[in-house]
């Protein structure tokens, strides 16, 4: 069935407006003056190498990036040995578990932010890298597990009875059959974790400190005071980042993974 | 459940208990702390109250207008060959960091910024139009934010009806838009319900957008939190505000989660 003229003139609008705002960043990240600027009166690199020449920036980015690798691979793993746990467990227990696992989507992120560091604060780990992570991986877990369970459903069930048959011991047979086929979904979840640590700044900004700060962070400080185009370069560097892990996304799951993740949490009891 | 699977699934039981403690500890201590004259203070001061209103207007306007302007582009994705295509460019601005987007959107609407510049070099304007931290800018930037949730959602309830209901429609007489209405639209109401509660979710509790595109005096809940640990280092103020704000976000999503559940009963039933 055919589009109404309104509805293409309001989609093709949209297509361009969304990505205009990241575009106008890049553009302005090349200004070769000190005013932030769109479009460039000039071409120059000069706030790219302030970044690179900013031990504060460098390290923010390092502690952003090291908190978002630790931050992915333990979610993922969590998350996978929790998916294969609750395979063939009863419905309702495993429905009552996922409802917990997606609850911190349920709360507003001000909310969480706040409760972390109350708790936090009472262990003396609020301003420090342990609590900063720790949040994360929460915040992961429901965008590991989802396409972990995603993909464990769609495995056809009678390969694993097929490997059973043939002699393999249940753990030969979630190593050699289960483990390979949810390669997509892993993959998945490393990247969605990655991307949700590496990005996360409402509830992280209740948890950081003077000596420890992550790199969303200490972009939102800087933006509060001034906006030279340094965080323009910064931002650019991160819009990058974020596209190449989207068209990775793309080659290794494919795109359909986000369309099919919704489906799932349709099905999944509310 | 054996042994061993317990054994697998108690990382992830911990990290749940980790937040239902954070969140049971954000409430408790907030009733013992300050207990419930606290609040009956708290939800008199004027100040309060119309910091409540705006949070919730801004709010119920960002996901209006996520539903208006996302449904369109959801249905051009779902009709369109280059789908993969145009996902990328709705998924990628989606994943990247909030305070760059936020960013993005300073750099157009500012008194100096790309909009108000180039409308004054067309000789449109001879002032600039203030943008910047006015709820219309929270407004802009919020949908920006959330409108890919919304879409994501809708495309896929809409990829999952059946195309031929859409065409027996047509083959019996019913124009375009009687088609939408009667059979399109219905069909897609659980992904329209289920984007819009995300939104409305994510819209109640948001910090980052609001602080940069509202500035600090017409402030949001989220906000408002902020400032009070931040600024005033009032933390009793702040845990009791982030407990308003759970209510107030429980008391938003709840009618449409049930009213969603409805539907898809209803649906599934037929």
């Amino acid at each position: 069935m055919g589009l109404s003229p309104v509805t293409r003139l309001i989609a093709v609008l949209l297509l361009v407006l969304l990505p205009a705002p990241l575009l106008i960043v890049i553009g302005a990240s090349f200004s070769p003056r000190a005013v932030l600027s769109f479009p460039p009166n000039g071409f120059s690199w000069r706030w790219y190498a302030e970044f690179l020449g900013s031990a504060a920036w460098v390290t923010a980015f390092g502690r952003s990036a090291l908190i978002a690798v630790l931050a992915a691979v333990l979610t993922t793993l969590i998350s996978l040995a929790a998916a294969l746990a609750l395979d063939r467990a009863p419905a309702r227990l495993r429905g009552a578990v996922e409802t917990a696992i997606l609850a911190p989507l349920l709360f507003p992120h001000a909310a969480i932010g706040i409760a972390f560091l109350g708790w936090l604060a009472l262990l003396h780990l609020n301003g420090g890298f342990a609590g900063v992570l720790l949040a994360h991986l929460i915040l992961c877990a429901p965008f590991a597990y989802r396409p972990i369970a995603v993909s464990l459903r769609q495995i056809d069930r009678s390969l694993t009875e097929a490997a059973t048959i043939l002699g393999a011991t249940p753990p030969q047979a979630v190593r050699l059959v289960v483990l390979p086929l949810l390669r997509p979904g892993i993959a998945a979840a490393l990247l969605f974790s990655f991307i949700i640590s590496f990005d996360e700044v409402t509830v992280t900004m209740f948890l950081v400190g003077p000596e420890f700060t992550t790199l969303p962070v200490s972009i939102y400080a800087h933006i509060h005071d001034s906006a030279d185009p340094v965080v323009a370069a910064i931002s650019s560097i991160l819009i990058l980042l974020t596209a190449l892990l989207v068209l990775l996304i793309d080659r290794l799951v494919g795109l359909r993974i986000f369309i099919d993740i919704e489906e799932e949490g349709r099905h999944a009891p509310a | 459940m054996s042994g061993g699977r317990l054994l697998l699934l108690a990382p992830m039981a911990a990290l749940l208990a980790a937040f239902l403690l954070a969140i049971g500890g954000l409430i408790w201590g907030s009733l013992v702390r300050g207990g419930l004259g606290f609040y009956a203070e708290l939800l008199t001061d004027p100040i309060v109250l119309r910091v409540l209103w705006r949070t919730v207007w801004i709010a119920a306007a960002t996901t209006l207008l996520c539903v208006l302007l996302g449904y369109p582009l959801a249905l051009f994705l779902a009709r369109s060959r280059h789908r993969n295509l145009w996902l990328i460019l709705v998924i990628s601005p989606w994943l990247v960091s909030i305070v760059v987007r936020t960013f993005g959107w300073m750099v157009l609407l500012g008194n100096r910024g790309v909009l108000n510049t180039t409308l004054r070099d067309l000789g449109l304007i001879d002032a600039p139009i203030r943008l910047l931290f006015t709820p219309t800018a929270v407004l802009i930037g919020l949908t920006h934010v959330f409108l890919p949730f919304l879409v994501i959602a809708v495309l896929s309830s809409l990829l999952q009806q059946d195309r031929r209901l859409e065409e027996a429609g047509r083959i019996l007489g019913g124009t375009r838009w009687q088609v939408f209405r009667r059979v399109t639209l219905p069909l897609s109401l659980p992904g329209v319900i289920g984007g819009a509660s995300l939104a409305l979710l994510m819209a109640t509790g948001a910090i980052v957008t609001p602080l940069l595109l509202g500035g600090l005096r017409d402030r949001m809940l989220g906000t408002q939190i902020y400032t009070e640990i931040f600024q005033v280092f009032n933390f009793e103020r702040a845990t009791a505000m982030a407990v308003i704000l759970l209510v107030v976000a429980l008391l938003l999503v709840a009618p449409l989660r049930l009213l969603e559940a409805r539907i898809r009963r209803a649906q599934e039933a037929a």
